[in-house]
Formats: C-alpha cells, structure tokens, sequence
C-alpha cells in the first residue's frame, strides 16, 4: 500500500472483527527501525490458520478467496529487509486468554521504505468505526511519546459519551496533531 | 488478441499458461500491488517487476489476462505452480516496460 498507516487500518480492522474488545497497536522507532506491533484479546487463531494468513490466497471473507491485508504488510516490512511475525492463541484451546499479536519490523533507511503517512487520521477513523473497542496507540521514539488510550478517556468522560460523537473524535484528533508536532523535533 | 498469440509474437518467455486462450484486451504497468488492485482492468495485460507471490493474488483479483514480468525478472517455482492452479498465466521479458507495452500496442 502507498502508506502504512493504510496497512495499519486494515490490519487493526481485522482485530475488530475476531471480536477484540481490547486493540493495542505499538509503533517503535529508532533512527534505523520502525516496528509495528499489533495486540488484540480476540477470537485468535488455530496454528493452521496463522500458517494460512500470509498466504494471499485465504482469507475469512466468502465473497473472494483472496485475502491480502496481512501479505501486503509482510511484503512491506521484507522489502526493506524487515521481518514479519504473528503468534495466536485461539479461543477454544485457552478461554480466559486468548489473542494475536502481529508484528512487522521495518528498515527505515531501506530505499523501498514505504513511509508511514496519515496516523493520525488511521487512529480517529479506527476509533469512529469501533467505539466500543478499548483503544490503545503508542507511537515512540526516543523519549518522545505519542499516545492515545479510548479506556482512559472512557474513565473520564463516563459511559453516556460515546467515543465517537463529533466532539470527542474532533478532540482526539486534535490532540494526537499536537503531540505529533513536537514528534520528530 | 489471445494471451498465448501475445507470448509467441513477443518471444516472452512462457513460465506458466493455463488459460491460453483469455483475451489480451490493454495494457497495465504497476508496482505497487496495492494499487494495481484497484486499477489494473479485465483483459489487462499487467507489466510488473514485482515477484512475490501475491502478484498472483492480484492478478486474479483483478482478472487481468497475463503478468508480464519485464527487465529480466524471474519467479520461484511456488508463484508457478500457485499461478497454474489458479488460472493466471505468467510470461516473462528481458526488455523493460515501456517497450514492451509499445509492442503490445502494435498488436492490439
């Protein structure tokens, strides 16, 4: 994809749809790396279907047999002489724990780098499109933080705001624009 | 223009062909696989340099008649196979791109 924050969309959307009622998405950066590190409390996967998710050719979806959200981010993170990785507990085998956790480690000097792009605008629409989903974003570097936490924002607002009324999305916005500001400085 | 008359006129090299007989109707060149998904078109020849595997996830998406790796590009045995039992055909040239949809364009 032209940016990874659209490989980032797509990925946490698949998060929603095993039913994650908890989404973690941590980007790291050093001057030579980026990682991206999904966590999710969802239905998980069995071994087979992990070994199967990379393959362009499955997919959950009953409308198309391929499925390309997760082999576009491993080509993404390869290109650049990254690495690609998922580990998943399904459900059935453990009730009380039970996720996946992707993750994609990229070179960011690599010519073949794809940059990151709209954050910003990736997280808002996440949490617009799944208010209900406890939200956490970390994007570090260095000592600086940027960081957004719906579960925190929820203990202050209390449960009668909905996360994704016009005010509140606005202010999310707004605020992860102005911790992006002093970011890379 | 059939995609196997397409291969023999242009002396590509045949790496795999399992509907010869799909029409080769335009040309598309793309890298970005992503983007190739949205906007390659039906019958589209499709020149690439890009050899991973989800080429044949895109090609078949996007129904495209043959890929077209140019520049000397070479695929694994695993994108073959993949590519022959899910229909696409895959053809490869030394030449580059453009040149190669010049050729095309002459024929279609």
């Amino acid at each position: 994809m032209k940016e990874l924050s659209l490989n980032i969309l797509d990925i946490a959307g698949n998060s929603v749809k095993a039913g994650a009622t908890r989404i973690i998405i941590a980007l790291t950066e050093t001057d030579e790396t980026l990682s991206i590190v999904f966590e999710d409390n969802g239905c998980g996967m069995t071994k087979e279907q992990v070994e199967s998710v990379t393959d362009p050719f499955f997919t959950t979806r009953t409308t198309r047999n391929v499925g390309l959200g997760i082999p576009f981010l491993k080509l993404a993170a390869e290109q650049t002489g990254g690495s690609f990785s998922i580990e998943s507990t399904p459900e059935k085998d453990s009730p009380g724990n039970h996720g996946t956790k992707t993750t994609a480690l990229f070179y960011k000097n690599n010519i073949d780098f794809t940059p990151l792009g709209d954050v910003v605008s990736t997280v808002t629409t996440l949490i617009m499109g799944s208010p209900a989903t406890d939200w956490l974003f970390t994007h570090t570097y260095g000592e600086k933080e940027v960081r957004m936490d719906t579960a925190e924002i929820r203990g202050v607002l209390g449960d009668d705001v909905p996360l994704d009324s016009y005010e509140v999305i606005e202010w999310i916005r707004s605020s992860l624009e102005e911790e992006y500001d002093s970011f890379y400085k | 223009m059939t995609a196997n008359s397409l291969a023999e006129k242009l002396k590509l090299e045949v790496v795999c062909c399992p509907c010869p007989e799909k029409e080769v109707s335009g040309v598309y060149i793309g890298d970005l696989l992503s983007w190739v998904m949205g906007r390659a078109k039906e019958g589209d020849a499709w020149l690439t340099i890009m050899s991973n595997i989800n080429i044949v996830a895109v090609a078949s998406l996007a129904d495209t008649a043959a890929v077209i790796l140019t520049e000397g590009v070479t695929v694994d045995e695993k994108i073959t196979e993949t590519a022959a039992a899910k229909g696409v055909n895959i053809f490869t040239s030394n030449k580059p791109s453009y040149e190669t949809a010049v050729e095309i364009s002459e024929l279609i």
